[in-house]
């Protein structure tokens, strides 16, 4: 025990008068979380350069630059995009937006918007995409919003027009019902109406009779003027006889003639009588026709007329179904149509600097790298000391120069640690309350990255090497650890592995310790995992220690004694001379 | 200047006493299939001030550190034995609780640069587990010891490279190992430092530390270790003290120097009665090649006396250990 910490003691001593070592090593990290802290103890947001490109800068467009200026320093380029580009590949600007001549959507094509992102600066990237496009959305939400406002107004009118037009349609309705039975009733009538048409055949046969029979009086009167004609009769009383003989032959023969004569006998009369009767036949025929046609027509306006009255009340149904699914509309506010799902992040603590979000990465990373550091450089002086050979004869055991290596280490953490939090404290208040658990975590997290630099010492030669490699070593934990670049984009096996990085398992310990004030008992398994890490490492570094020892000590010699000949190989030379 | 204060850190040299024996047996090490080191044997005893020395690249570092127990070896074993108990321990097996017994300073600088003198050495010295009051004694005489007390508050990074040679050396003694390993400790540093550092190990040793130093500055380890190993291409060529390991390297001449050509033609002529191989005159020395060396000389300063003749001087030493060693390095 003693010798630890006479080793320890002698450590401190020559990391401490070492200027250069005791500056970079010890001062530095503090300097920085000093310089980080002043630097990122303000929420203000981004000092950002836009370019803006626009064929014209109307109203809409220069009502959204307004929108931008409010948190970004915008540049306003009319000539053409490419300049902007231009501009951003030299560092002016840091992102160029082209933005359309108008934002107003008039008809069904979107408005574009591009970006122009410089990808090789990848940590503003993200964060020049993210809080921009916020300021597009927040103006798209607008539009949206306007555009639904303007379709709930049609909407609206719609709903109105539909509710008038509806007493229409059923005045409609209530005539087309009543044509339809206008024309039930007129088919009705119309059956009523007979045209039935007899077959009238008129029997000329009684008129061949009565002038067969005239014919018959007539011969009969012939034949009664012969007779009279052969009686001796007087002439005059012949003529008196024949005389009306006469006229009744004369007569008869009217009466033939009337009967069977041209023109105007009853024949004729009975032909004309019987082809009128033919055309008036024909003439019923046609109405019957008609009628049947008419009933038919009937039937079918009939038909149409209850067709009609079924789609009106299709229609009408419709339009009441419309007007139910306009009235059933519950959201009709346009501003919960466009941002339907307003987000609101509350925030699990108070803090609203950087600082504070920042915290445990700096903690740790601070930590790690003064850890590392001071790990590889105290071998690294160890192994490179001249009295690296002597130590080899001290009754020592190889632990405890190992051990007073990681103590010397611990104290130089622990003191920057207590000058870390009490910096801290200036700008946290809060963290008094969680010292004690973040104690344990950065003794722990240290003690692991103090193996790491110590494992890195004793596998590299020099120290410029010694400590690149620690800085290397640093540098692979902090890219893959989620703070400079999102996990999410890195493969998924390697973002399995970084699980285990003592620097993510260290930093999401200070996190839940600081900000929700995490018990040991919830942050066990971490920091078991932190502790194996730990245990382990000293196991390696044993092994290491073991195993290149002697070889080292071998190799110290050779290259001392390499130096000898050298020299007095020079001093022959010279006196040879 | 040390005296006072190297006394008090003599004081404690009773902790010391029982040293051990370090033995390495048949000790191969590879590197990739390439023999660094082949079958070493070497014993180093307590108190000993043990050099191991040999071109750059030839395993002296490997030795150390397998000595040290920083490497393992790939054949063979590292043994310390107690003297007391006369135990045999495994190097490999019980390193952690051998380890506390060794200091051990590498080629470079081993101690932490922004920490002071005092906070790196209470550092150490905590670590090893000393007791407080030992310690603050440790600390205290060490700093004497290393002439650092005006330095102690000083970071270590402000030091001269000498005094940050002293606090090495400082931080590896300040647990009273019973042996101290040194890789290289006067490389990189002036000769005034060389100097007193192989002075403040030499007076480190004297209170009964082993010291093992692998270094090629032979004539600083020439000059304050009783005991080397040269090590060639991964062998040791040759091990001991030093006048052991120089004799099969002694020379078979001497030269003598003589103001007097009369003297000298008289002395050749005297020589000439004597069992000598060869007389080269070089005018203004003569170089002689006698038989056997040693009765050479005897006969030699006998042959002066009795003739009264003048020498100016006379070159009878042995090979430096940087002879030795470029003799095995052309080999």
């Amino acid at each position: 025990m003693n010798s630890l910490w006479l080793l320890t003691k002698k450590n401190l001593q020559l990391l401490l008068r070492s200027r250069s070592s005791a500056l970079i090593v010890i001062f530095a990290p503090l300097l920085l979380i000093l310089i980080i802290g002043l630097s990122y103890n303000t929420s203000a947001q981004y000092d950002l350069y836009i370019g803006v490109h626009a064929p014209s800068f109307s109203e809409d467009v220069n009502s959204f630059i307004g929108l931008l200026d409010e948190e970004f320093t915008i540049s306003k380029y009319e000539s053409s995009v490419e300049s902007c580009v231009e501009d951003m590949k030299r560092g002016i600007v840091h992102t160029c937006i082209s933005l359309p001549e108008t934002l107003n959507v008039q008809d069904n094509s979107q408005k574009e918007i591009t970006f122009y992102i410089d990808q090789s600066k990848i940590n503003l990237v993200w964060m020049i995409q993210e809080t921009v496009k916020s300021k597009f959305d927040l103006q798209s939400k607008q539009i949206s919003q306007d555009l639904s406002q303007n379709l709930l107004s049609k909407l609206s009118e719609t709903k109105k027009t539909i509710n008038e037009k509806k007493g229409d349609l059923t005045l409609i309705k209530d005539k087309n019902n009543a044509a339809s039975t206008a024309a039930s009733d007129a088919k009705i009538s119309l059956l009523t109406i007979n045209t039935n048409t007899t077959e009238i055949v008129y029997d000329t046969s009684l008129v061949n009779t009565v002038s067969s029979s005239i014919e018959t009086v007539k011969d009969n009167i012939a034949n009664a003027l012969i007779n009279i004609n052969a009686l001796n009769l007087s002439s005059t009383n012949k003529t008196n006889i024949t005389t009306p003989l006469y006229d009744a032959n004369s007569t008869i023969n009217s009466a033939i003639s009337s009967l069977n004569g041209n023109g105007t006998s009853i024949s004729s009369l009975i032909n004309t009588i019987e082809l009128d009767m033919q055309v008036l036949k024909n003439q019923i025929s046609n109405i019957s026709s008609s009628l049947a046609t008419s009933t038919s027509n009937i039937d079918s306006s009939s038909t149409n007329l209850a067709e009609s009255i079924t789609s009106i009340d299709s229609l009408l149904e419709s339009l009441n179904a419309l007007s139910t699914t306009l009235d059933s509309l519950q959201v009709t506010d346009a501003a919960i149509i466009a941002n339907p799902l307003t987000t609101k992040i509350e925030t699990v603590r108070e803090d609203n600097t950087f600082l504070n979000y920042l915290f445990p990465t700096l903690l740790i990373l601070v930590v790690m790298f003064s850890s590392l550091l001071l790990g590889t450089t105290l071998v690294m002086m160890e192994k490179n000391s001249p009295a690296f050979i002597r130590n080899f004869f001290l009754p020592i055991k190889k632990s405890t120069f190992v051990l007073s290596i990681y103590l010397t280490n611990v104290i130089l953490i622990l003191i920057q640690v207590v000058i870390l939090l009490a910096i801290s404290l200036f700008f946290l208040k809060e963290v008094l309350t969680t010292l004690p658990i973040i104690a344990i975590i950065l003794f722990i997290s240290a003690s692991v990255f103090t193996f790491l630099g110590m494992v890195v010492g004793y596998l590299f030669t020099s120290e410029e090497t010694g400590v690149l490699a620690s800085v290397s070593l640093g540098s692979l934990m902090l890219i893959l650890s989620g703070t400079i670049l999102p996990l999410e984009v890195v493969s998924s096996p390697l973002r399995w592995l970084t699980l285990f990085n003592p620097f993510v398992i260290s930093e999401k310990l200070i996190r839940d310790v600081f900000f929700f004030n995490a018990s040991i008992s919830v942050i066990f398994l971490d920091l078991l995992l932190l502790f194996f890490y730990m245990v382990a490492l000293f196991c390696i570094i044993l092994i290491i220690e073991t195993l290149l020892h002697k070889h080292l000590a071998k190799k110290f010699l050779k290259h001392r004694h390499k130096l000898h000949i050298q020299k007095d190989k020079m001093k022959k030379s010279v006196v040879g001379k | 200047m040390v005296t006072n204060n190297h006394q008090k850190f003599i004081n404690i040299k009773e902790f010391y006493l029982s040293v051990d024996l370090i033995k390495l047996k048949g000790v191969t090490k590879e590197y990739r299939g390439h023999a660094v080191l082949q079958d070493v044997n070497l014993k180093i005893e307590s108190g000993d001030l043990f050099g191991i020395v040999g071109q750059s690249g030839s395993g002296k570092t490997t030795l150390l550190n397998l000595v040290a127990g920083f490497l393992s070896p790939s054949k063979g074993e590292v043994v310390y034995v107690s003297k007391v108990t006369q135990k045999e321990r495994n190097l490999k097996k019980d390193l952690h609780k051998i380890k506390k017994y060794i200091g051990f300073t590498p080629q470079h600088n081993s101690f932490y640069h922004k920490l002071t003198v005092l906070e790196n050495l209470k550092h150490f010295g905590k670590l090893y587990n000393v007791k407080p009051s030992t310690l603050k004694d440790n600390i205290k005489n060490l700093l004497i010891f290393t002439h650092l007390v005006d330095y102690r508050h000083m970071l270590a990074e402000e030091l001269s490279g000498g005094m940050q040679k002293r606090l090495d050396l400082s931080c590896s003694l300040v647990h009273r190992p019973k042996i101290l390993i040194l890789d290289e400790p006067t490389a990189d540093v002036d000769p005034i430092l060389q100097k007193e550092i192989l002075f403040l190990l030499k007076e480190v040793n004297k209170q009964g530390i082993t010291i093992i130093i692998a270094s090629h500055h032979l004539e600083g380890i020439e000059s304050i270790c009783n005991k080397i190993a040269i090590i060639h291409q991964g062998k040791v060529h040759s091990q001991g003290l030093i006048d052991d390991v120089k004799k099969p390297f002694l020379k078979d001449h001497f030269t003598i120097n003589m103001p007097s050509n009369k003297d000298k033609s008289m002395l050749i002529e005297k020589l000439k009665k004597l069992s000598i191989k060869k007389i080269l005159d070089n005018d203004d020395n003569l170089v002689i090649y006698p038989d056997n060396v040693e009765s050479a000389i005897g006969n030699l300063l006998n042959i002066i006396k009795e003739e009264n003749l003048l020498l100016h001087d006379m070159d009878i030493r042995k090979p430096s250990l940087r002879e030795i060693f470029e003799n095995i390095a052309k080999k």
